[in-house]
């Protein structure tokens, strides 16, 4: 026997729960590091001895009793009893699966623009700067950052007016 | 398993006893307890009779609707149980809410129970399952590990009864202190480690067993428990 097997078989062999065999006995005889070892698990298991579990209280019962007088005074939902029946489980699961499969072939359910809008876009962003279109928009889209220059300019007006000649 | 005899009304034992389940309802079990008799008085009828059966043949019979199997397996496991959930959960309290919750979910499991898998198989991971997420959702709250053998536990007003009473104080003290740096000891240890020694040790769990409510194989279990134990004999050494 090796060294390997009796460490496999040490656990039970120190609390008492396995059998010593002849095999075992003399692999112990003549392996002090495994006779060792056996000896020390032996010691850590009545000092494990010592850590002991309280009793169930006097309530436990009644609790137990009150919580299963709950359980049973609870209707059964007939959704998930149906949901309990494993064919019609799996006949639900392969809807969803249809329904999914559906919504994400007829493009996932994102946002997306009318055509004639996507089109309108698409002459705003071709329109030529220079030309009456291209003015315009960049007018109406720069309008804040032109009022802001008219602003600048009387500014200036004014430093000027204020300036010693 | 013999299926005529699940059949039968009486869960009669192979022994021959005639005390049936349905005399043992009578008698009272949890529910009939329930209805104003002592906790607990009436439930020996229903263990007497189903003596001879095993556990799986009993939740078969829980299965077609027999209370007083169901009380047979309640008053089997009830101790068991709260002391597999004490060390796992680390709180009273909590072992007994834990413990209760299993056997509520074995109950309401009982239709779908089958006899393939052996009960206690069954049950242990139900337990187990529910007291790795209760410690997992409880690691930040749970304060430092103490145990008091004079103080009352402070949500069940009762006080741990493991004291020795040939003790003088000063050993109780020295106990007391080796109790906690085992719990703290165990309770360092990797989860399914620590499962697999409350298992092994405090539940008198064969490797086979452990093996198959860890979903293990039964080399992988044995060499998680060594590791365990020698893990705990390097830390636990200053005590023996």
């Amino acid at each position: 026997m090796k060294c390997e097997e009796i460490r496999a078989v040490m656990p039970d062999l120190a609390s008492g729960l396995g059998e010593v065999t002849p095999a075992i006995s003399g692999h112990l005889a003549g392996c002090a590091a495994c006779a060792g070892k056996l000896e020390e698990f032996r010691k850590t298991m009545a000092l494990l001895d010592e850590w002991q579990a309280p009793e169930p209280s006097p309530y436990f019962d009644v609790r137990l009793q009150a919580r299963l007088r709950e359980e049973m005074a609870k209707p059964q939902s007939a959704w998930m009893a149906w949901l309990r029946r494993p064919v019609l489980a799996a006949a639900l699961s392969v809807l969803m699966a249809i329904g999914v499969g559906l919504f994400v072939r007829e493009g996932g359910g994102g946002y997306q623009p009318a055509n004639n809008m996507i089109a309108n876009n698409d002459a705003i962003v071709q329109a030529e700067p220079g030309t009456a279109v291209g003015d315009l928009s960049a007018l109406e889209k720069n309008n804040d950052l032109y009022s802001d220059f008219e602003l600048l300019d009387d500014l200036q007006v004014q430093h000027d007016v204020g300036a010693n000649p | 398993m013999d299926t005529r005899e699940l059949e039968g009304e009486q869960l009669s034992p192979r022994n021959g006893v005639q005390s049936g389940v349905s005399t043992a309802t009578m008698d009272g079990g949890i529910l009939m307890a329930s209805l104003g008799a002592r906790p607990g008085a009436g439930l020996q009828p229903a263990l007497a009779g189903a003596e001879g059966y095993t556990d799986a043949e009993v939740m078969l019979r829980v299965k077609s609707g027999d209370q007083a199997a169901f009380d047979f397996l309640v008053q089997k496991y009830r101790r068991p149980l709260v002391s597999f959930m004490y060390r796992m959960a680390r709180n009273a309290a909590a072992a007994e809410d834990l413990a209760q919750e299993v056997f509520l979910r074995v109950y309401r499991s009982r239709q779908s129970y089958e006899a393939s898998a052996k009960f206690t198989t069954w049950l242990y991971r139900i337990a187990t399952n529910l007291a790795v997420n209760h410690a997992r959702d409880t690691r930040r709250e749970r304060p430092e590990v103490t145990i008091s053998l004079d103080e009352p536990d402070q949500e069940t007003g009762t006080t741990m009864d493991v004291r020795d009473s040939s003790m003088t104080a000063e050993e109780n003290l020295v106990r007391e202190e080796r109790m906690a740096a085992i719990r703290r000891k165990v309770e360092a240890l990797p989860e399914r480690q620590r499962t697999a020694v409350i298992m092994h040790k405090y539940q008198q769990m064969d490797y086979r067993q452990i093996a198959e409510v860890l979903k293990l194989s039964e080399s992988a279990t044995k060499s998680l428990l060594f590791r365990a134990y020698e893990s705990l004999r390097e830390q636990l050494k200053e005590f023996v």
